[in-house]
This record gives structure tokens, sequence and C-alpha cells, in this order.
């Protein structure tokens, strides 16, 4: 965000909203999480949710790296066709999620590792491998519902957890190696799989020595399997300062009491609401300072001991000569790419309000903050010329409510106030940092023919940036060329 | 002393002076109220009992099963009673950190479910917490459970406004103490006696005590999470003050070493609140030229809510030097890479598979990793002693004769390089180290067995 002129420049010529990603960084932070698997002794692939972002210069980027390292986790056929497309070879792709017969066909007839959700998908997929005479495909098994389980790998504390509609219940998990052994001449079976989305460590630990003891069970079964797969949601820091999310988040239950002014538009409680002095419900926010994330969550849960056997994870799928398969999307794609948005009005909100609105070029739609429950302050990018001393506050700070293009009443970039350095003008540019990576594909849409955002890939060329358009970037050095 | 029940027990705790020389104040007598000498170990006691009370005889009829979001202390007392009435006991809780207090609450025979954590793909239509989804469960099922809601029911704080506040008042002769300080949980005590004592003087003021927000000291809210509970209510308190975990074990440490108190860290942190809240009112005593004589006297309590033993883990986390060992000796841990590299003799599989068939004799093959592990897979004919029970072994001499030599296998031949330079360097003549470890075997394609 130093080169204001260059984004400036990018901006006049695609247009408002604009995505640029950097596609170098991909391939950093995968090694960021390698670093981790060294750090103990642990080898296997980390997979890219490719859910995370459709663009085809990180999935390109990642085609580059090292084979053994870095594979593509898939969750559709499309997703599946692109990855194919972009050059990584199939023994490098795991297909995960809901998948229809199409899906199925493809990942199996190409040799693509499939990540199996319950007993009627792996029944599904040995009848097409038997009738279309298909290579054995080598399968993984997902698993869930860790909570209830026994045997070893169980602890006497009953750990909840948020139901998910995939995997296959622990607890079934016998009839399903029961399928696997009758269905040995179309799948081979190569581990097991789980991906519990919560933040919290002991869950996970959990839920990991009960797929060793699983593991364990299939070895005792003849079977041969060599990984576990550990899912993703390592998470990603959005903010540096702990002290700074601590302020804010008492600040918001103030105002959710009514003790201080609002800090957002009309008074949303982010989750939290106020019954008779009393605050309940939870703050539906990413928490955005995370003392570890990404890698550094990753060698926590590692050095996490088994609650079971109190050996630290990593010393257990070590000993058990097990390989780690993870899958980080958010993590892999942290500081890939910025958000940016022309700025194309600024307003008083009414006569009697002193609330102020910034109109963007942009809708809630193309950051989708609010749905991530991320918030990051956008920075603001002057137009060179454009910079006046006037609407200053004592502080130098102002406070702007963001909206969107959206002819909608609910359209806000973001429901809570901003403080920007100064009030913006129209032509400004505002860079909403790391949303481009995860928070942009969700849920962009077309409504009322607003333009979605263009994504370019950008490198660094000498002293200044390259870019081209993210579908033309090949990770290949190229004379003469748009981007090497 | 002659009781028919322990409950009988309960209350009636002993109000301690704190030596001067100790906390320095020069014009306040500060007290401490020793709830930690309650039968069942804390302050909770009280409320547990209070809130229980009514509804027990009612729910051993139905068979009902008690229930309470709990990290510790209540539910410590809560499964206690459960107990004696022969129900069953559970804690809802996502609060428990400290492992002691889990196994003890297994011991107790209750039954433990911790809440999940947060989400990590937010679900922004998801408006319920757990807590509520916990509470609609019990409503749904309103027969099978005795829910005794600490967080909201008056009955709480009512154990206190009628049991410990006028205690102090009784034992510091009729009189309520100028100051009251208390770490605030349920905020059920702190509401209680407060109450109590400006009954008997209005002029009493209340210092509550909070966590700090990044930090965790068992048994107190931080100050946004007073704000979920029904019972606080800012207005009780003439100030509110935080206190860090580190301060919590430094006024713990003064409470243990110094006062013969053997409290738990929230006891540590209302003394270490108080002190640090007189010690700016003494100053202001001192200035004024007010004469530290019996006359000019002034008194403050706080509460000691329960005992140290629980929390060993917790300042083991924090504070490792308060429980420091000299370093041992023939310890695998305190050999530098460079001296574990120097002296460790290591063998590739090959050599090493090649010993095992045609020594003279043949070694003992140790495989250090853990005993699910090793029964998965291992070498055949190898003995399995876990790398921690082997630290222990060789602390006190060489497990096996100097003549037996020993092939020491783990994971990636690291584990085993350390051991097998600390056996050498402690006088063995022939221990190796299977380099690259079991992995590396396994790759080679050696052959591994389960038997």
């Amino acid at each position: 965000m130093d080169d204001v002129p260059f984004l400036h420049s990018l901006v006049d010529a695609l247009g408002s909203p604009l995505n640029v990603l950097l596609p170098h960084r991909i391939a950093e932070n995968a090694d960021g999480f390698h670093s981790v698997y060294r750090k103990h002794h642990l080898t296997g692939r980390v997979y890219f949710a490719h859910k995370a972002n459709q663009s085809s210069s990180l999935v390109r980027r990642l085609a580059a790296a090292e084979p053994s390292t870095v594979g593509v986790d898939v969750a559709s056929l499309g997703e599946l066709q692109h990855v194919l497309g972009c050059g990584v070879s199939p023994d490098r792709i795991m297909a995960t999620g809901p998948k229809d017969p199409d899906f199925l066909w493809l990942a199996a007839l190409t040799g693509v590792t499939m990540n199996i959700d319950s007993p009627g998908e792996l029944e599904q997929l040995a009848m097409l491998i038997r009738e279309f005479a298909l290579p054995r495909a080598d399968v993984l098994l997902r698993l869930s519902g860790f909570e209830a389980a026994t045997g070893p790998g169980a602890s006497g504390v009953k750990m909840l957890s948020r139901r998910s509609r995939f995997g296959t219940p622990l607890q079934e998990v016998g009839a399903l190696l029961d399928s696997v052994e009758r269905h040995q001449d179309a799948v081979r079976l190569t581990g097991v799989a789980y991906h519990l989305d919560t933040t919290g460590l002991p869950e996970k630990a959990a839920a990991l020595e009960q797929c060793v003891a699983v593991m364990d069970e299939c070895r005792a079964r003849g079977l041969d399997p060599r990984v576990i797969d550990i899912g993703g949601g390592f998470g990603v820091g959005y903010l540096a300062d702990a002290g700074q999310w601590q302020r804010y988040t008492t600040e918001l239950a103030n105002a959710v009491l009514g003790t201080r002014p609002a800090l957002t538009w009309r008074g949303h409680g982010y989750g939290l609401r106020n019954e008779g002095g009393t605050l309940r419900g939870n703050p539906a926010l990413y928490p955005a300072h995370r003392p570890t994330a990404g890698p550094g969550y990753l060698d926590e849960l590692l050095s996490h001991p088994a609650p079971s056997s109190g050996r630290p994870l990593a010393t257990l799928l070590l000993e058990h000569l097990y390989d780690l398969y993870c899958e980080p999307g958010r993590a892999l794609v942290d500081q890939c790419g910025l958000s940016l948005a022309r700025v194309l009005d600024v307003r008083r909100a009414g006569q009697d309000s002193g609330d102020l609105l910034v109109r963007l070029g942009m809708n809630a739609g193309d950051v989708s903050l609010e749905e991530h429950g991320v918030l990051v302050d956008p920075v603001l990018l002057p137009r060179t010329g454009t910079a006046g001393t006037d609407d200053v506050s004592a502080d130098g700070r102002v406070g702007v409510y963001l909206v969107g293009n959206l002819c909608l009443e609910a359209d806000l970039i973001t429901r809570r106030k901003v403080f920007l350095p100064r009030l913006p003008h129209a032509g400004d540019l505002l860079g909403f940092a790391n949303t481009a990576g995860y928070a942009m594909d969700f849920h962009a849409h077309r409504a009322q023919r607003q333009p979605i955002a263009r994504t370019v890939a950008v490198v660094r060329d000498g002293d200044s940036w390259r870019w081209c358009p993210d579908e033309e970037y090949w990770p290949v050095k190229r004379p003469g060329g748009p981007v090497s | 002393m002659r009781y028919d029940s322990i409950t009988e027990a309960i209350g009636n705790t002993p109000l301690v002076r704190i030596d001067q020389a100790v906390h320095g104040l020069r014009h306040i007598d500060l007290y401490a109220k020793l709830e930690m000498l309650n039968p069942f170990g804390s302050v909770k006691d009280r409320a547990a009992w209070n809130m229980a009370r009514p509804g027990l005889a009612e729910a051993a009829e139905r068979g009902a099963t008690v229930v309470e979001l709990s990290s510790g202390n209540t539910a410590k007392a809560l499964a206690l009673l459960a107990g004696m009435y022969g129900l069953r006991f559970k804690s809802v809780t996502n609060r428990m950190r400290v492992p002691e207090i889990k196994d003890l609450l297994l011991l107790l025979g209750a039954e433990i479910e911790e809440l999940p954590g947060q989400s990590e793909c937010l679900d922004p239509t998801d408006t319920e917490d757990p807590l509520t989804r916990f509470h609609q469960a019990l409503a749904e099922d309103g027969n099978a459970y005795l829910h005794t809601n600490q967080y909201f029911n008056p009955r709480n704080t009512e154990a206190h406004a009628v049991g410990t506040g006028p205690e102090i008042v009784k034992d510091l002769g009729g009189r309520a103490p100028d100051w009251f300080i208390a770490c605030v949980g349920t905020a059920g005590s702190s509401t209680g006696v407060a109450r109590a004592l400006r009954d008997q003087d209005p002029g009493v003021q209340v210092v509550g005590l909070v966590a700090h927000k990044s930090d965790f000291i068992p048994g107190i809210r931080t100050i946004d999470e007073v704000h979920q509970v029904g019972l606080f209510d800012p207005a009780t308190y003439d100030t509110m003050e935080s206190v860090t975990a580190d301060e919590a074990i430094d006024g713990m440490l003064t409470l243990i070493r110094r006062c013969g108190l053997l409290a738990g860290p929230t006891g540590g942190a209302a003394y270490h609140g108080a002190v640090r809240h007189l010690r700016t009112v003494d100053a202001e005593l001192e200035e004024s030229g007010t004469e530290p004589g019996p006359a000019n006297r002034r008194t403050a309590v706080f509460i000691v809510c329960d005992r140290a033993e629980s929390y060993l883990s917790y300042v083991r986390q924090r504070r490792p030097e308060l429980l420091g060992r000299p370093p041992q000796k023939n310890s695998a841990a305190a050999l530098t890479d460079a001296e574990v590299q120097a002296q460790a003799k290591v063998v590739d599989t090959d050599d090493a598979r090649r010993w095992i068939m045609d020594g003279q004799p043949r070694p003992l093959v140790i495989d250090l990793r853990g005993p699910q592990a090793y029964a998965a897979l291992h070498i055949d004919g190898s003995v399995n002693i876990v790398d921690e029970l082997f630290g222990e072994l060789v602390r006190g001499g060489l497990p096996f004769s100097k003549r037996q030599p020993v092939l020491l296998a783990c994971p990636v031949g690291e584990k085993s390089a350390r051991y097998a330079a600390l056996l050498t360097r402690m006088g063995h003549p022939d221990v190796r180290s299977l380099s690259g470890g079991i992995v590396a075997w396994r790759d080679a394609g050696a052959p591994l067995v389960r038997d």
C-alpha cells in the first residue's frame, strides 16, 4: 500500500472494486506451515482449501511449489477442473465436501484422493469405479462426533462440540471399515480425516488422538493407512495489538449496555444484547487478535498433549509412523491480497444526525466483512492533490459509516463506525488489507448489475510492481511478458 | 464440636488479622475472612448449600440430576451435596482450565461437559450462544434437572447477606469495616456481604476486583464477563479494579509464605487488590496527620476464597521457577546438541539389521515410543520402554549390564541419539542409536511386526 499512485492507476484502468493478489505470498505461507512440520519431524502435504479463493494465480503459484509438500483440496467439480487446468497433478489433489456423481467420476478417473463423507458415498464411489472400470481410488475417511467416544483417546471429561453436517460419527466407524474391506477391489484406504469448526485446541486434540486409535484399528484389520488429515481452521490474526481488540470489545459491550455512545450503525450489537442491564448473547465476531494463528496454531496443536496418553500430538503421530495432512484455507491466503474501493460521495446522514456517510464503489458482498465477522479498518489512499486541511477533527480522526453502491438500506460495508485520519474526498481510495485472500469470493454478486470486482495478480519488479489479470498469471519467467 | 451432618460445618469461618509488618499499612487493620476453611474448601459452600437445600429432597424423589455452570468450587460443593442425597451432578462450563479441578470433580463423581470453543468460520445468522442452548435444553427437559443457576439465583447472594456479612460484623465487635474488598465471580459473595455491611453502616466502601481482560484468574470474571452475570449490579461497588494473574500469584505467595494462610490465587488477587487500593488511602491518612493510634484506626476485610493445592499446575504454567527443583543428574535434556553429536554412536537400518541377526552377543533393542504406537508396529523382539520412563530409569544409573549391547530406537532417531550419548557418557561401552529411527527403518522396507 506504499505505492499509492500504482494502486490508483490500477483502479482507474480496471474499475472499483478491485482485488489485488500477491501470488508469491501463498507459497511463503505454505512454507510457514512446512517449517512446523519440519520442527516436529513430520512429513505430509499441506492442502490449500480452494474454496477460500477462486483465483487462478494462487493455485498456479502453488502448482509450481515442491509437489511432495503442497496440494489442493477441491470441494466441487468446477474447482477440480480448475485445479487440474492449473497444472496440479491428480496425486496432489484431494476431493472433499458434498460430491455429486459427476464430481466423483472425474475425481476417480483422474486418480484424485477422495475424502469420504459417509458409508453411502463410499458405496456410490465403489459402484462408479466398477461400472466404468476406473483405477482403484485412494480414500480417506472423514470422521466426526468425537465427543461421546470411549476407548483409547477418550478422557473423563465430555467435550461438547458443535454438530457438523459432515463426516461419519465415530461410533459408526466399525461399519464404515467393514464397507472399506468389502470394496477393497475398488478403493484403497490411505487414512482418516476430520475437520472441526472450532478455535478450541482441546477439541482438536481429542479428535486427533481418537483418529490415531482408529488408524491402529485399521492396521489390526490388515489395512495399511498412512495419513491423518486434520482439516483446517488454524485462523488468521487480523490485528497485531491485543489491547486494541480488548478495548474495542469492552466498549462494544458498554455501548450495548447503554453506558457509552453507539459504536455501530443504529446500535447494532454484533450478537450481544441488553436484557435488563445484564449482557446476553455471544459476540458474533471473528477474534481479530489471536495470540497464535496459522502455522503458530498448528505448532501449538502439535505440541498439545493428547488428552488420554499425555504424549504431545506430534510425538503420537510420529511414533505411530503416520503422515500429517492439513487443509488451511484462510490461513494460507493470509496477507495474499487487498480490496480497493473508490470513494464516490461523502455526506451527512441527515440534518439532525452527526453521522457521516462515505459511499464507496463497492458493496457489502464484495468484501463481506459482516458475513465473516471481520472488523478491519480500511487504509485511506488519497488521490494526489485532493488532500485538504478541512474537515479534520481535533484529534485528526473522523468517524464515518461506509455505505455501499446498492439501493438497499442494509448495504453497509461494515456496520461499525470506522475512524479515518481525515474525512475522505471523492476519488480517494480505501484499501481493505487482507480481505482479498478470504473475505471476497463467498458472497460477491451482480445484484443491480453492479460490477463484481476484477482480480489482478501483482509481482515485485525491482523497485516497482508489475500486474496482470489473475487469469493471465503463470509462475514462469517470461522475458518482456506482463508478469514473471 | 459435634455435628450430625457436614453441612452444619458450613460458615462461621475465622477472621484473621494480617500482620502489619507484611502489608505495611500504618492506619488500617487488614483482616482476611478465611472462606477456604469451609468444609468443602471454599466460599462457594455457602451459596451451593443455600441454593440447593430447598430442592434437594424433592429432586431425590424424582431422581433428578443437579446441574450448574461452574468451573470449580461451586461444582465441587454441589457434587458433594448431591452425593449426600444420592443424586448425580453435572457441571457444564468452558472456563475449567485447571486440570486438578477436573480430576477432583471426576473423583467426586461429577459429570463434566465442556462447551465448544468459538467457531472458526462464523455463521452470522447464528444468534444463539452455547449457553443459551444449554438453558433451552434445561427448560425442555424440566423434570430431569435441579438447576441451581448461581449467576442469577438470589439465594446465592442471600447466603452471604445472612451468613458471611453478619459474621464479619460480629467478629469486629459489632462494627462494619471501613472497606470490604472482594473478587467478583458470580457477584454473590460481594453483593451479599456488601448488603449486610451497609445495613450496619452505609459508609462502607466496597471494592470489586476483576481479572485483567487478557488474563485468567480462576474464579474471577473479567470486566466484560461480569456484565453477563445476573447478580452483578455496578451500583454495589464504589470502585472496580483489575488484577493480573501475576499479581494474584504474588498475593498468594505473600499469604502462604508470610501469613501462614494456604490461599489460592483468588485469595491472592483479593489480598493484592486490597493492599494496592488501601495503600493510597493510607498515604492520605498519613498526610492528613492522623495519629496511627488505636482511636483512629480503620479496618478493611478481604475474602480468601479457597486453597492453594488445586492450583499447582496453574502456578507451574505461569511461574515454573516457584516450583523449581535443582537440575537432575543423568538427564538427557541437559546434553547440548554438540555433545549428542560427538558422543552418540549411530547405526543405520542395514547395519542394525545385520547387528541384530549376527551380533555376538546380539543387542537388546529398546523402543522408546509410546505403548500404543509400539503395539501397532515394532521391530521384532524389541522391548518397549517409553522415553519418559527410560529417562527416570537412567537417572538412578545404568539399567542394564555393560556387557549387554543396546540398540535404542525412537521415531526419527533424535531422542535415541540423546539417550545413546547419555548412556555412553555414563560409561556404557556399546549403546547405539538407530539412525533415522523407526521411520527410516520402515522406509527402507525393513520388517515391522505387531504381536
